[in-house]
């Protein structure tokens, strides 16, 4: 495949820790590795650190809440006139856009660019949701799409069900290696340590889930330590805890790259309690490939990962009794761990970037097929500043 | 200018602009279809050619090898509206070349293989994209007004693909 100029979007704020974020640094890092030139337009909160050299800033994110969390988002004028400026100035051969239909910079940018468009749709919602009311709206700007990626089934449906439009389904990738071959922290490491990583104050995350099993598992394995790694408030989870329990449980703060592949990699078994709303659950993948046991809630983007519970074990969602019955069975039996640990490993080699960018390039090889460059829309040409 | 005339002007004004902005969509709309049928068009065209390698350089047998020479030069020759079924049955076909690679029974050069799983896995995606701009310009298409102006003009209704999800 002939080396390409692409352009990507990032609807979110880039300095705030987020899945899609990490998918879109990623990608556009290993493009960069086989030669391919990326440009990243995003917002960025807090201008004054430098950032990686193909990231171009539109402006200061807004916070508003979506899909029970909270989004960083940017639109607005002054966003529109800098996306258009970037795509007019960018010489591209593609763009790739990131959630584009949702109000953010990423749809502003969708419908000032014509050419050759891609679009990945990583959100996954049960139910239309008042931001997918203005659909009818976006529909002619999502339909310039010239291909679309869905990162699970679940996003898939998500979009079937808002737009009426189909996607290629190609999964969130990973840097497997740098998980497999992490160093092993010791503090982490001891035998009876549970593990669990996210902003863990929003409920659907689930760490109360977590703590609500400790009662049961600590009669059983008194040993055992919780460790809760992620940003957030721990005194009020801590409040409601039984108090001679409270010791075993550890909360880590927000962790470090690399501080979190060496987590994964030293914990024994990670638990993954999210409620729903979850489209794909890319923390299950690093856990797998980091080769730690993985026990996880069984919604469906996670039976989807962990293949029905071949690759990792699966508990009733926001049954605390049941994750602890896992949870015992898993500690007690190293056998059955270390066999469980196996196949994750294995069947997390399916998402590695390896694998996954090579899908996404076949899609950009057909999405640049006939032969256009992207330039502004004609309608947006007359305000550009050129 | 009385209110009503204002009112009767806006109507038109508004129509207009809508015609305009569904007319530059329904272009978009066709020039996408036609593009990506191209991609899918030069894609299945060399999956037949593959097809025709794998049964010359393999030693499958004389019925197998029939089947999948047949129903490749029927794929290649098939017109846009046949086209579809009969490259679901040159799908069908080199699912055999698949499955006896699985249980070691062909000899078969390693590049071969490996092209068509490739191609495969390519035809997969163009066939989806393909299918996302013909039901998009379909509906479109669809749509009253589009119709009472025929804004469509000359253009010929873009052709259903059928989706090959389960064989593929």
């Amino acid at each position: 495949m002939r080396k390409l100029r692409v352009g990507m979007v990032c609807p979110y704020g880039w300095d705030t820790p987020g899945g899609v974020q990490t998918h879109i640094r990623d990608l556009a890092e290993h493009l960069i590795e086989e030669g391919h030139h990326v440009s990243v337009l995003t917002p960025i909160s807090d201008d004054s650190i430098t950032q990686q050299d193909y990231v171009v800033n539109a402006g200061k994110p807004i916070s508003i809440p979506v899909n029970g969390s909270v989004a960083r988002v940017l639109f607005g004028p002054i966003a529109s006139s800098r996306a258009k400026q970037w795509i007019a100035s960018g010489d591209f051969d593609l763009l790739h856009l990131h959630e584009p239909a949702i109000p953010s910079l990423s749809l502003l940018a969708c419908s000032a660019a014509a050419g050759p468009l891609v679009g990945t749709f990583h959100v996954s919602t049960p139910k239309k949701k008042a931001i997918y009311a203005i659909g009818p709206i976006l529909e002619p700007i999502v339909e310039k799409l010239n291909a679309r990626i869905a990162v699970s089934e679940m996003a898939r449906f998500t979009l079937k069900d808002h737009f009426e439009t189909d996607a290629v389904v190609i999964p969130n990738g990973i840097d497997g290696q740098r998980y497999a071959n992490a160093r092993v922290n010791p503090a982490y490491a001891k035998p009876n340590t549970v593990g669990f990583i996210g902003r863990f104050e929003e409920p659907r995350k689930g760490l109360q889930v977590l703590l609500d099993s400790l009662s049961i598992v600590a009669r059983f394995i008194p040993d055992v330590e919780y460790l809760v790694a992620g940003p957030g408030e721990s005194e009020g989870f801590l409040k409601d805890l039984n108090p001679q329990l409270r010791h075993r449980v550890k909360f880590l703060g927000l962790l470090g790259n690399e501080e979190k592949q060496s987590f994964l990699k030293s914990i024994p078994i990670y638990v993954a309690p999210n409620t729903g709303s979850e489209s794909f659950g890319i923390i299950l993948t690093e856990a797998l490939s980091a080769g730690t046991a993985v026990v996880a809630s069984d919604i469906p983007a996670f039976k989807a990962v962990l293949e029905n519970g071949s690759a990792g074990d699966l508990f009733r969602n926001g049954d605390s009794a049941d994750l602890a019955k896992v949870l015992v069975a898993l500690l007690r039996d190293d056998e059955k761990r270390k066999k469980l640990s196996e196949n994750g490993s294995l069947s997390a080699q399916k998402y590695d970037w390896q694998v996954v960018a090579e899908q996404i390039e076949s899609v950009y090889e057909m999405a640049i097929a006939g032969g256009q460059r992207v330039t502004l829309a004609s309608e947006s040409r007359f305000w550009s500043r050129r | 200018m009385s209110y009503q005339t204002l009112l009767i002007l806006l109507f038109v004004v508004l129509i207009g602009w809508y015609l305009s902005f569904s007319a530059s969509r329904l272009d978009r709309l066709h020039h996408r279809v036609e593009t990506s049928w191209a991609t899918l068009d030069s894609l299945l065209q060399q999956r037949a050619a593959l097809a025709h390698d794998i049964v010359s350089e393999s030693n499958l047998d004389p019925a197998t090898a029939y089947l999948i020479s047949s129903s490749a030069a029927i794929a290649r020759n098939a017109n846009i509206v046949e086209r579809s079924a009969a490259e679901s049955v040159l799908s069908e076909s080199l699912k055999l070349v698949q499955g006896a690679a699985i249980d070691h029974s062909l000899e078969l050069p390693g590049d071969l293989l490996v092209e068509l799983s490739d191609i495969t896995s390519k035809v997969k995606i163009a066939i989806n994209i393909h299918l996302e701009a013909v039901n998009a310009t379909r509906n479109v298409r669809a749509k009253p007004l589009i119709r009472l102006f025929r804004l469509a003009g000359k253009a010929p209704l873009p052709v259903r693909y059928a989706f090959e999800d389960d064989v593929l």
